[in-house]
């Protein structure tokens, strides 16, 4: 198992060289030059080349991504253009409100789908298994954005139950008032993505109950809480593999749920910079969003291996 | 199927679901497998013809409006999905908006097919050295949630339409690659590609002839279930402020100028969503309906 974990621990290196890579070169096409922004508009050609070389613009590009990387390995990710400050003091504190709100999300979404997809696979020809399977099929297609406004609607402007806006009241704070805001954006969150993870719960548990060990267990009189528990280690391999890609998806669709809700992530970070044209901003939120994807990946393979056995010997 | 009445009991008890469905049950089932693929194929068909045919559909222009008609509700005589701040007629500028949302959730996709499709058959069919380095470099796109990967390509490109459909072009392209890779592998180990190779065909004339012909199903099938994520991603870069500038009408756009009137004027703000989610929904119903009638036909 140990070794397991090593191995995957190198296998991150190459891929997050190339998540660097990709944010680099991300910065590298916005058009224009960069030099502009920078320089006054009558700046001569001797004081362009000057702030080039200055900024290491004049170096060939490989140049220029080894040493960006040597600055964000020290955890230097650059200045905000607009506010004038480190991003990753921008950054850090927005990440922990953006993990809350996924890491909840992810939570509510898996025993959402498991409990959904274990009913509709036990009970296939079921009215609600129909009904389940409509409504996950349905919710492949929806639009997180959309679904936080109608639950703004209803639950905030209509009901008038839960705050529209922010993580905490003015003066509030307390664990209460949190988990109240973080009530529909975990909700529109949870709406978008529980289908395709409900869907893949109920086939794999249906593959499973038709296989022959299965059989042989019912056969023996052995009580069906107990079966299910034989069901659920042999499926939950797969499951929790679906369930690692979702959490992709859910950091990802962040962007506009906390976008909706104002919620101080990084998601809203990144919105209001993209208005601003604060690309450093933008760049840097979208690699801590897709280095906490990678280890939230790693974490999911080291669970997967733990109850997979087989797993361990690649 | 038996209709016999349990042996005993226990067996009842222990297996519940091998009770007989309902005949409700069973219809609402062959209603949600194959009505809903034709619904669903109709509802898309009339969205993406009554687009298209915006000038002469619509009854108002999408981008002058009228003050006096302000913030009209939905059912309004004259504006039936009501008008917005500027009253503008809502039913216009959703079918006038429609055109370059829809734009930006086929074209992604059809691009990323040709792109990876022909990049996934390369790697698929020569292997080695170049499937190593094809695939492998793909694989970095994995990395990213994939929305995320296209607002940041769209936020570094800067914000318009093209600009939109070329960071979902990035996105969907390995994905596709991936299908069209494992395909080709497939159809590679075949005896009639060893016996056309034998008898000194050329690599292009195998792919053309034989591995296009045979992948090209599969492909299709996968690329159409893309369809609607990509509509999705498309107008949520839209919602973000990264596609068209006002006063274009856009569906994603449309949804984030209205999510400020939803305290005042909540039922319309949810038109252009409910929209850009039946598209999506069609789609994914009709595509669904293709890959089990893909799967019935091998």
């Amino acid at each position: 198992m140990g070794s397991f974990i090593w191995k995957r621990l190198l296998l991150m290196i190459p891929t997050l060289l190339g998540v660097t890579i990709v944010v680099f070169l991300m910065l590298k096409i916005v058009p224009g030059d960069p030099v502009n922004a920078l320089v006054p508009t009558d700046a001569t050609e001797a004081e362009r080349e000057a702030v080039r070389a200055r900024l290491g613009l004049d170096q060939p590009i490989f140049v220029q991504y080894a040493n960006w990387l040597a600055r964000v390995v020290r955890g230097d990710l650059g200045d905000s253009l607009v506010r004038r400050l480190p991003v990753a003091d921008l950054l850090l504190p927005a990440l922990q409100n953006t993990l809350l709100l996924a890491i909840t999300a992810a939570i509510v979404s898996f025993a959402v789908a498991l409990a959904v997809g274990v009913y509709s696979a036990y009970y296939p020809k079921s009215s609600l298994a129909a009904t389940f399977n409509a409504l996950s099929l349905a919710g492949i297609g929806l639009p997180n954005f959309w679904v936080a406004l109608i639950l703004i609607g209803v639950f905030s402007v209509a009901l008038g139950w839960l705050p529209s806006a922010g993580m905490k009241s003015a003066g509030g704070g307390s664990f209460a008032d949190i988990i109240r805001h973080l009530i529909l954006p975990v909700a529109a969150t949870v709406l978008s993505t529980v289908g395709v993870m409900t869907r893949m719960v109920r086939s794999t548990v249906s593959g499973i109950l038709q296989q022959d060990h299965i059989f042989v267990l019912r056969a023996k009189g052995i009580s069906p809480t107990k079966v299910l528990l034989h069901v659920l280690r042999n499926g939950m391999p797969t499951i929790l593999n679906v369930a690692g890609l979702q959490f992709g998806y859910l950091l990802g669709g962040s962007v506009l749920v906390e976008t909706v809700f104002s919620w101080p992530g990084v998601g809203q970070v990144i919105y209001q910079t993209i208005g601003q044209r604060d690309f450093p901003v933008v760049q840097a939120g979208v690699l801590i969003i897709a280095i906490a994807f990678v280890g939230i990946n790693l974490i999911v393979d080291a669970a997967h291996a733990a109850l997979d056995p087989r797993v361990r010997r690649v | 199927m038996s209709t016999h009445a349990p042996v005993s009991a226990d067996v009842a008890i222990v297996r519940p679901a091998r009770r007989e469905p309902s005949a409700w049950t069973l219809a609402l089932q062959a209603l949600i497998r194959r009505k809903a693929a034709l619904a669903a194929l109709i509802v898309l068909l009339a969205i993406v013809l009554s687009c298209l045919l915006a000038p002469l559909l619509s009854p108002y222009d999408p981008v002058e409006g009228q003050v006096r008609d302000r913030l009209l509700p939905v059912g309004s005589a004259g504006h039936w999905l009501g008008t917005d701040e500027q009253g503008r007629d809502l039913l216009s500028r959703m079918l006038y908006g429609g055109r370059l949302s829809l734009l930006s959730g086929f074209a992604p996709v059809v691009l990323a097919t040709v792109i990876g499709g022909a990049l996934g058959i390369a790697a698929g069919y020569f292997g080695g050295l170049a499937n190593t380095i094809i695939m492998r470099s793909l694989d970095v796109v994995f990395s990213f949630p994939a929305i995320l990967l296209a607002i940041g390509i769209s936020a570094a490109l800067g914000p318009g339409i093209v600009n939109i459909i070329i960071s979902a072009t990035v996105v969907f392209v390995p994905p596709i690659a991936r299908i069209a890779e494992s395909a080709t592998k497939e159809v590679a180990k075949e005896e009639y590609i060893e016996a056309a190779k034998s008898s000194g065909a050329d690599s292009g004339l195998i792919i053309r002839a034989h591995v296009l012909r045979n992948v090209f199903g599969k492909l299709f099938v996968f690329s159409t279930s893309q369809i609607g994520g990509c509509l999705v991603i498309a107008s949520g870069l839209s919602f973000l402020g990264l596609g068209v500038a006002p006063p274009t009408p856009e569906w994603g756009f449309m949804l984030n100028n209205l999510k400020q009137l939803i305290f005042i004027h909540p039922v319309v703000t949810v038109v252009p969503g409910l929209f850009i989610f039946l598209t999506s929904l069609s789609v994914n119903l009709v595509s669904d309906a293709l890959s089990d009638a893909f799967d019935a036909k091998r």
